[in-house]
């Protein structure tokens, strides 16, 4: 790992240098509301966050995809998808979510390799920035992983006042951070302190927690439990928690086409809505709000972990932050683990 | 201020009804301010039942979301009712949906309780972002009186009430089977001030705030889930053949949905804010319901949800109905 400083006010100067050579995702702020959005200028970041309202997921995993187009008819004919091979950065995505796309590689990849995903990933390098103030809902520190975490990140920033802590983890960061040492000077001991206190401050100031010990073992115990009926009566089954979680990465296909052209697109889908199981039949195996309520705690607690060996929760406190009826995953799941048998 | 051990032995002796499923109403949810629907099956259950100006939520939604799963041969249909605690706008859900026939009025027990004014949950948060482990609100004579831990802090209601609330004509729920307190007389008037500052807008400027706002849409569909009159058994945006709304999500499948959602609502919308409120990417869904509603009332006289014998608006014709809008 590798280590410098940078002169806050040389921030503007190291992120020009970014979008000289790469496109650069970066949070901007848009009538009160964050999201990540390809900047030209660094004037439009905004750094005075918690974090955005859409996951960066959006960029590897984009809601709409076109898969690749095509012609229909006699004459149809498909052109070959589109890959687009230009270097990215996301800039000031936070440690958890930068988590998220370790966990989405176990989905993207393996039995089947999805080229569209695996070739926005590797294309982009993530310089991520340390949440100095959590968010009330915030509970990264339930899984044992930090508001500064540099692990998941090639380059990770933390805000020591007036200058930032610049972590270099990985060869993909100093490929980046090739350029841009220039605007650096190697970190002394005192700032590697300074870090350390920032972030013990900042896990201080996560109050939630999610009790998550043996979690795994307990839901194969409780599938019929009624305490998934007493979760989900209040569901209205809309997609808030699935679209705006990290880690959540079901799809739909469908062809959209007219007459003369057409493509072929995926959509993110949701387990939330009814018509995500249903048969063609007409038969629908998780007909009820109770049914799809437990499948995304189950899909995240027990099924993720007991193929890949990690929960499939991030702990940004999205889903719970948004959802528009209170149904709180920390509460769910700990209430869970509680459920007497 | 309602009296919450009224509102408790109400819900207490409604579900101890043979004939009664549940009663949905509000308990203190799980951080912050938040409150959160609540079910009672039990009596005992309605003992964490409360009632504060954090209770925005339309709880008429629920008895719409009743699953009923395909019987099998012996078995009996459950015809139970279900308890639902309504304020002034949500009963008007309920008178709407009955006129509608979505609802037949033995399948309700309706605890309607005057209400005096919510909050905006987002005003709150912006106001007090700070998080405590006992955080209330409670509605003193012209302020609101906020709790957090040990301090108290007043505000103005203005600063804090829904924008709903401020021109609420319908105080008291209009139907109810009990009611928790007195009645309260109606003292405000909606003088659609916000749609007419919209209207003064060029076309131009309209096109530009609206793809502004719907750019924005993630098609989550919390605004048609959360609503208690979107009650559809197929929603149009879900049909695949033929497909009204195509599942890509870009601006003009977006501006497809949400003006679907706004004119499906027409004459049937009463106003009660649940999916502006729900929407995660606070797009201001209510302007678009109250400019139909404003229409409607301008050219019908029609106010929609106050009399369940009164016909749907669009399931009715009178030989004078105006018609220059017809090209």
């Amino acid at each position: 790992m590798e280590k410098y400083t940078l002169p806050k006010a040389d921030l503007p100067k190291f992120i020009k240098e970014m979008i000289g050579k790469n496109r650069v995702y970066a949070p901007v702020e848009n009538d009160n509301v964050t999201l990540f959005k390809e900047i030209n200028t660094p004037s439009n970041i905004n750094l005075d966050f918690i974090n955005s309202k859409i996951p960066p997921k959006s960029l590897l995993f984009q809601q709409t995809e076109t898969l690749f187009k095509f012609i229909p008819g006699t004459k149809g004919k498909i052109d070959p998808p589109d890959l687009d091979d230009k270097k990215t950065v996301i800039f000031g995505i936070r440690p958890c979510d930068a988590k998220s796309f370790a966990i989405l590689d176990h989905a993207f990849t393996g039995d089947f390799n999805d080229p569209y995903f695996i070739n926005h990933r590797k294309n982009t390098t993530l310089v991520g920035m340390s949440c100095t103030k959590p968010g009330i809902n915030c509970f990264c520190t339930s899984f044992n992983d930090s508001p500064a975490q540099s692990k998941y990140l090639d380059i990770l920033l933390t805000d020591i006042g007036d200058k930032y802590y610049v972590e270099v983890t990985n060869e993909k960061g100093k490929q980046l951070a090739k350029d841009l040492k220039k605007h650096m000077q190697p970190a002394k001991e005192s700032d590697t302190e300074k870090k350390k206190e920032i972030e013990k401050k900042a896990i201080k100031q996560i109050t939630r927690n999610q009790k998550t010990e043996g979690i795994t073992e307990k839901l194969d115990k409780i599938f019929e439990n009624p305490f998934w009926k007493e979760v989900a009566n209040k569901c209205v089954s809309c997609g808030t928690c699935t679209y705006l979680c990290p880690t959540c990465h079901c799809f739909d296909i469908q062809d959209e086409s007219t007459l003369t052209k057409g493509a072929r697109v995926r959509v993110w889908d949701t387990c939330m809505n009814p018509e995500y199981t249903l048969h063609a039949s007409k038969f629908n195996p998780r007909p009820a709000r109770t049914n799809r309520v437990r499948n995304r705690i189950y899909h995240k607690y027990n099924y993720y972990p007991k193929n890949f060996d990690i929960i499939a929760c991030v702990g940004c406190g999205r889903c719970i932050d948004l959802c528009p009826v209170n149904i709180d995953i920390i509460d769910v799941v700990t209430k869970a683990g509680e459920v007497k048998l | 201020m309602v009296d919450e051990k009224k509102l408790q032995d109400a819900v207490k002796k409604t579900v101890s009804r043979d004939d009664v499923k549940y009663v949905v109403g509000y308990e203190k949810g799980t951080y912050g301010f938040q409150v959160t629907p609540s079910f009672a099956y039990d009596p005992k259950d309605a003992d964490k039942f409360i009632f504060s100006p954090l209770c925005v939520y339309n709880l008429a939604v629920f008895p719409m979301l009743e699953e009923k799963p395909p019987l099998r041969k012996d078995q009996e249909p459950d015809t139970r009712k279900i308890g639902v605690v309504v304020k002034g706008c949500d009963a008007r859900a309920i008178v709407q949906i009955l006129q509608e026939k979505g609802l037949n009025r033995e399948d309700v027990v309706i605890i309607g309780i005057p209400c005096t004014g919510v909050v905006d949950p987002k005003k709150l948060q912006a106001q007090f972002p700070e998080n405590g482990k006992n955080m209330d609100i409670k509605t003193g004579k012209d302020n609101f009186i906020i709790t957090i831990d040990e301090k108290t802090h007043t505000i103005a209601q203005d600063k804090l009430l829904d924008e709903k609330c401020k021109h609420c004509e319908y105080p008291t729920p209009i139907l109810y089977d009990i009611l928790i307190g007195d009645e309260i007389k109606a003292t405000k008037k909606e003088d659609y001030k916000e749609i007419e500052d919209l209207e003064k807008k060029s076309m131009k400027e309209k096109w530009e705030y609206w793809e502004k706002q719907f750019e924005r849409c993630i098609r989550c569909y919390a605004c048609r889930n959360a609503c208690p009159l979107c009650y559809c058994k197929e929603c149009m945006v879900d049909q695949l053949s033929p497909q009204w709304v195509r599942r890509s999500v870009n601006l003009s499948e977006n501006t497809a949905w949400n003006l679907l959602r706004a004119f499906h609502l027409a004459g049937r919308c009463i106003g009660c804010g649940q999916c502006e409120r729900s929407c995660p990417m606070d797009i201001p869904l209510m302007q678009l319901n109250k400019k139909i509603e404003k229409e409607i009332k301008e050219l019908f006289d029609y106010i929609a949800g106050i009399d369940p014998e009164e016909k749907p608006l669009l399931a009715m014709f009178k030989p004078d109905d105006p018609e220059e809008f017809i090209l």
